[in-house]
């Protein structure tokens, strides 16, 4: 019997159970994850063994009694939650932020003692934050951000830990900086962590068990090794992957087998310029972003955008969509100044995915499809032919056919990207700009999503301009590379070009290496911090930032 | 993976037009039109001019059904003339146009904002015009002048929400709450010209600002025709690039429409109709809000012919209301007590049920 | 390590240090303003006439007289409603976690004009005394309404959904009232000097009443400010921090209604305060709810006291309404502040 687990817990909203009947361990002294698509429970599960959920059924249970019928401090003293995304009171210190952490320890009318002071001084120690905690949390970086988090629940000095998607939102580089100080928490201060995690590999690397959940249930549970593999990955999420393994850490590493039929690589050096900027400096109101930014990006050819949060990726995109108008310099589409060409011009030549899209929700596939054709429209024709053979053909390109008189708000997150891709392809754009089109997603749609993109790009031509977020996506579906750090360009290319442990240094901070994947030729990042799942002072490894470099002191002197 | 195989022309392809989606075209003019919407604009015209020719028999003076057609349609006695043409007409006709400007400002804003909770009531044009309406009554000035001054009181009212709303482009919730903001400074002016005349002064100004179609003659009939003849069919075109801004400033920017000229656009024909309609008969509250729910409802998403729909049920909305205060209560109320009464619980259940994204 | 922390250490004092200070001086200046408060008016009198006529009355003075009947009210009523109404504001931003909440958003003004209305017009009651408990009443009701129907739908009390229900709460009460004077100019009246909001002409007894409620909500407030610091960290946070979050939203609004009432009972709808005055001294106090507290419980009379102090010299020998003047001062704020957020977090 383990301090934490579930008996036969059944969690249900209004409507069909989220969880139906688990009975599982969280194995004490370990670092568990829970992985699986979006919407298959694992955060509602999570929630469930805080406190915050009542269950249905069965029950989350903490030290042999169940988690709700206990009182409610008392959990808190034991077990810490970081829920997801949690939001910070404006312009709190992040010593504030931690000090009430200790809430659970104290009571209505005793003020806070010196042993409180000392718990936050150590928290603030241990998450590496001792040196920020006269900072506003509003005004640090994502990986601090979500440090100071965790200080706040290691200041509640309990010695259970669940976390909710630490990780979403975060660069590859602050990913690492967050799981790192996970693994230590539990190696150096014996923490039992459960969290929740968004990405197989990163669950894979960090964690000693992870739990595979799909609709409520789960389909695998054990070590990484035991889980990860091509027929437990199908089964959860739907996608077919090979498992390699890391040839450093030894832990595996699940590639999603895309549609290779079309993966063949295209030099992009032989292509003529689809649209180029020039000497562009951008801004936003006084904050200069980028300076003197040249770039050209090859017709028909698949060019992915990376570099680490906050390098001017997004804002280079606006810029190129027309969004946000260069301080000086130009972009040029072909041979025209896109400054000269009228909106609708420009509108018919070059379409925009923006990221996270919110149409009303009332909006139906098909007009969310037909919108799309606005460039061409006029409020006096408003459904000429064209139009609607394009949007046939469009929602027919996209599978969403049988989808077309559903509402946006009753689709999934896949089936939602893809409506939005369908209306960029009913605009026939030559060249078609995506932010981001894969976040939020879980790996089944993110590939199914990137297959979609390959796909066109291969029938129609069509020039793809997108950001991304993940380096390794970025690699087996891009044919020309464009790495940014700090508003600028660092490198471009093809992938297997320019990918390179060096430059993953250099650009992300990360201690990584790369191997080229068997089969297709690309380029695989491996990121190296974790060996054999152990922790080693990979922090203090990396070239850091001026911002990283004190923080892994107190960490350093504590682990040794 | 075969559906990811874009097909190379739409042969065999379902066209929308086998639904109840209709395609016109007509050389360089297509508009694709919903048949039941069409079906419900007929019907509920038709139960408006049955409504009408009903309520104009109403009064202490009855007047049968034939009377008013004929005294309509300029064949009627002269009795029956003076009643139905002279003191009924007016008011009906008002309290119709009215009704049809407030529901037309109503589904603009709502689908500006993005927010089916918000009208122009909320966000302080009809409290600016009600400011500037009751100084003017309270301190005596020349009655004649009432409607085109609480009209500038309205349209400086939404000139200064939308000013102040402005940083690099106008957010629609900013707007929301600075309205919110400036309905309570002119709530206040109103409340510091209340106290501080005295009370006989007081009376008209309140009685004025509860809005009614009381007092209305033709010459505010007249004038309400020609604002709606220009408002309307420009609030029905406009509601195609409404559309197109609804899915986000960046989508529609990048799809080639202009954002903010077409959002000023918008608040001004907005502000327009429920400039025109405060101005002549004063506040009237949750008519705005209500009717383009109720549109929506039986039409589906807001286009050009489900604005015209949108019209005809305000129009007919109104003018029940006010049959209602006049005829059917203890004492007679003004409408706009009469629509709120009705309005607001209705609104109070939309919000219960709202999206958790408001 | 020690010489990076020690530092840390001593800004944290400093700070504590600094708000304290900072406290003791605003005390200062609500003394400066009670004393002002006595003073100024029609009749303008000395600082020694106001102190003698409260530590050594003498009751042939017709200066003292003045004071003990008139202006002592009147300043007494102005501490309570200005500390309870700032204090309300503050709680009501904490526990809904909205920068917005505010009596005034809450239906509260409308909840008591409404109940005074019906009182007047149905049981024809005339007096200030008389008003209290009907204004009480309706107030209560009014944001008891107003907040479960915002937090009833999906998705809980959001800024947005809480400022609506509340206008339009407002609004239907206000269309009853209106009908109601509509048909009675007597109570249109009565009701239009109540409806502004105002310090002047509330006997003394008025204050006694309404104290009790004021001091249980403003000493409920302070107790419950270390709760309302976890909360505002949000609700799942909180909860796992190990708080009771309904208890504490019920117990906060239990509070809210219990000063806003007794304040609204006493001086009419008073705009703003309660929006605007917690948003003041959060700019200098930060997120600790201890400390904002403290600071709204003083920071609220001055305000408040000293508007009504502008509307006594403004249109002398007529009185300006001190409801009128915070809905004009306070109004601007709430614009600053839709201008000043992201959008995003309204």
């Amino acid at each position: 019997m383990t301090r934490l687990e579930t008996r036969d817990l059944t969690l249900a909203y209004d409507g069909p159970p989220v969880v139906d009947g688990l009975t599982l361990d969280l194995p004490d002294g370990q670092v568990t994850s829970i992985i699986g698509p979006n919407g298959c429970g694992k955060s509602t599960l999570l929630r469930a063994l805080a406190r915050l959920n009542r269950p249905t059924s069965g029950a989350a249970v903490l030290d042999g009694e169940a988690v709700h019928r206990q009182p409610t401090k008392e959990v808190a003293r034991r077990l810490g939650l970081l829920p997801q995304g949690a939001q910070a009171p404006d312009a709190i210190t992040v010593e504030d932020l931690v000090r009430r952490g200790r809430f659970p320890h104290q009571s209505f009318f005793t003020p806070p003692t010196d042993a409180d002071q000392i718990a936050v001084n150590r928290a603030l120690e241990l998450a590496g934050v001792e040196h920020l905690r006269n900072r506003a949390v509003d005004e640090l970086s994502g990986g601090q951000r979500q440090r100071a988090w965790i200080a706040m629940s290691l200041a509640q000095e309990t010695s259970l830990l669940l976390l909710d998607e630490p990780t979403t939102y975060l660069d590859i580089a602050h990913q690492e900086e967050v799981l790192e100080l996970i693994r230590y928490l539990n190696e150096h201060e014996g923490k039992t962590i459960a969290m929740v995690l968004h990405d197989v590999n990163e669950a894979a690397r960090y964690s000693d068990h992870v739990i595979a959940m799909r609709n409520g249930a789960v389909v695998a549970l054990g070590t990484p090794a035991e889980v990860i593999n091509p027929d437990t990955v199908q089964a959860v999420f739907g996608v077919s992957t090979e498992v390699i393994t890391d040839p450093h850490t030894g832990a595996p590493v699940c590639l999603p087998c895309g549609d290779e039929s079309t993966a063949a690589c295209r030099m992009a050096d032989d292509c003529p310029i689809a649209l180029a900027a020039h000497d562009l400096t951008l801004a936003y109101d006084k904050r200069i972003v980028s300076a003197g930014l040249d770039v050209n990006l090859p017709e028909g050819v698949i060019t992915a955008i990376i570099g680490p949060n906050a390098c001017g990726k997004s804002t280079l995109l606006r810029a190129l969509s027309r969004l946000l108008s260069p301080r000086a310099g130009q972009v040029l589409l072909g041979e025209d100044c896109v400054r000269d060409l009228g909106r609708r011009g420009f509108a018919q030549r070059v379409g925009l995915l923006p990221q996270a899209p919110a149409p009303p929700m009332d909006v139906t596939v098909e007009e969310l499809v037909a919108s799309g054709r606005a460039p061409y429209q006029r409020w006096w024709r408003q459904w000429s032919d064209e139009d609607e053979t394009t949007v046939e053909a469009a929602l027919k390109a996209t599978g969403m056919v049988e989808f077309r008189d559903r509402t946006i708000d009753a689709l999934s997150g896949g089936q939602r990207q893809r409506a939005w891709l369908a209306m960029a392809l009913a605009r026939r754009t030559p060249v078609m700009l995506l932010d981001e089109p894969t976040t939020y997603l879980d790996i089944a749609h993110q590939v199914d999503v990137l297959d979609l993109v390959r796909a066109l790009n291969t029938r129609e031509h069509t020039t793809v301009v997108m950001v991304l977020h993940d380096l390794s996506q970025a690699c087996r579906y891009a044919d020309n590379l464009v790495v940014m750090k700090d508003g600028e360009i660092v490198a471009t290319g093809h992938p297997s070009e320019v990918v390179t442990a060096d430059l993953v240094r250099s650009v992300f901070g990360v201690e990584a290496s790369v191997v080229t994947e068997p089969v297709t030729g690309r380029p695989l990042v491996f990121p190296r911090n974790a060996v054999n799942g152990r922790y080693r002072n990979a922090i203090i490894e990396v070239a850091p930032d001026e911002e990283a470099a004190p923080v892994a002191e107190p960490v350093l002197s504590g682990a040794n | 993976m075969s559906a990811y195989v874009l097909p190379d022309t739409a042969e065999g392809v379902t066209t929308a037009s086998t639904r109840r989606l209709k395609s016109v075209r007509l050389g360089p003019v297509s508009f694709r039109l919903n048949v039941r919407t069409l079906g419900l604009i007929g019907i509920a015209f038709a139960a408006l001019v049955l409504f009408s020719s009903w309520a104009l028999t109403l009064g202490s003076f009855p007047v049968p059904v034939s009377g008013v057609i004929n005294s309509v349609l300029g064949r009627g006695s002269d009795e029956y003339d003076f009643i139905v043409r002279t003191l009924r007409l007016p008011r009906l006709l008002a309290a119709l146009m009215v009704g049809a400007a407030l529901g037309m400002s109503g589904a603009i804003f709502q689908g500006l904002v993005r927010n089916p909770l918000v009208s122009p009531d909320i966000i302080g044009i009809n409290q600016g015009a009600t400011a500037v309406a009751v100084f003017w009554i309270v301190t005596g000035q020349p009655v004649g002048m009432l409607a085109p001054v609480a009209f500038a009181g309205a349209t400086v009212t939404a000139l200064l929400v939308y000013v102040l709303s402005w940083r690099g482009g106008v957010a629609p919730s900013r707007l929301v709450l600075v309205g919110i903001g400036i309905n309570a400074v002119a709530a206040a002016g109103t409340t510091y010209i209340l106290v501080k005349y005295p009370i006989e002064r007081v009376g008209s100004a309140v009685a004025w600002s509860a809005g009614s179609v009381y007092a209305s003659t033709w010459d505010d009939v007249a004038i309400l025709s020609i604002a709606l003849l220009i408002l309307t069919p420009l609030a029905a075109i406009l509601m195609w690039h409404l559309r197109i801004l609804q899915f986000g400033d960046d989508t529609a920017a990048s799809l080639g429409l202009p954002v903010e000229p077409t959002r000023l656009l918008l608040v001004l024909v907005g502000c327009g109709c429920s400039a025109i309609a405060v101005s002549l008969a004063g506040p009237i509250g949750f008519v705005a809000l209500m009717v383009p729910h109720i549109a929506r409802m039986l039409g589906g998403a807001m286009t050009g012919s489900v604005l015209i729909l949108t019209a005809i049920l305000g129009a007919l909305l109104l003018l029940a209301s006010d049959v209602v205060g006049q005829h059917f209560l203890p004492v007679s109320m003004p409408v706009g007590v009469v629509t709120a009464v009705v309005g607001a619980p209705y609104f109070l259940f939309l919000l219960y049920r709202a999206n958790a994204r408001l | 390590m020690v010489a990076e922390s020690a530092p840390a250490i001593s800004t944290q004092v400093g700070w504590r240090l600094a708000k304290a200070t900072g406290l003791m001086v605003l005390v200062g200046v609500l003394l400066l303003v009670l004393v002002l408060s006595l003073r100024i008016g029609s009749l303008g009198l000395t600082t020694r006439d106001a102190l003698d006529a409260i530590f050594n009355y003498n009751p042939e003075s017709y200066e003292q007289t003045v004071v003990r009947s008139l202006r002592l009210p009147r300043t007494l009523i102005g501490l309570g409603v200005g500390a309870a109404l700032a204090v309300s504001g503050a709680v009501m931003q904490a526990a809904t976690r909205n920068p917005l909440a505010g009596p005034s958003i809450l239906g509260v003004s409308s909840g008591a004009a409404f109940a005074v209305v019906t009182a007047i017009y149905f049981l024809g009651i005339a007096t200030p005394e008389g008003y209290v408990w009907f204004a009480f009443g309706g107030a209560a009701a009014a944001s008891i309404l107003v907040y479960a129907v915002a937090s009833a739908g999906r998705g809980g009390a959001t800024p947005v959904k809480l400022a609506l229900a509340g206008v339009i709460v407002s609004a239907l009460l206000g269309s009853w009232s209106t009908a109601l004077v509509l048909m009675d100019q007597e109570t249109l009246d009565q009701v239009r000097f109540w409806n502004a909001g105002s310090l002047a002409g509330r006997p003394l007894g008025i204050f006694w009443t309404v104290l009790p409620f004021m001091g249980i909500g403003l000493i409920g407030a302070i107790l419950l400010s270390r709760q309302l610091n976890v909360m505002s960290m949000g609700e799942d946070t909180a909860r796992a921090l190990g708080l009771h979050t309904g208890r504490v939203r019920l117990i906060s609004g239990v509070l809210v209604v219990m000063m806003t009432g007794a304040a609204v009972a006493a001086a009419g709808p008073i705009g703003f305060v309660g929006l605007a005055v917690p948003h003041i001294v959060r700019l200098f106090t930060g997120p600790d709810y201890r400390w904002t507290i403290a600071y709204c419980l003083v920071a609220g009379p001055i305000l408040l006291l000293g508007a009504d102090i502008v509307g006594r010299v403004v249109v002398r020998p007529a009185e300006l309404q001190v409801g009128i003047i915070t809905a004009l001062c306070g109004a601007p704020i709430l614009i600053v502040i839709a201008r000043r957020r992201r959008v995003a977090d309204l």
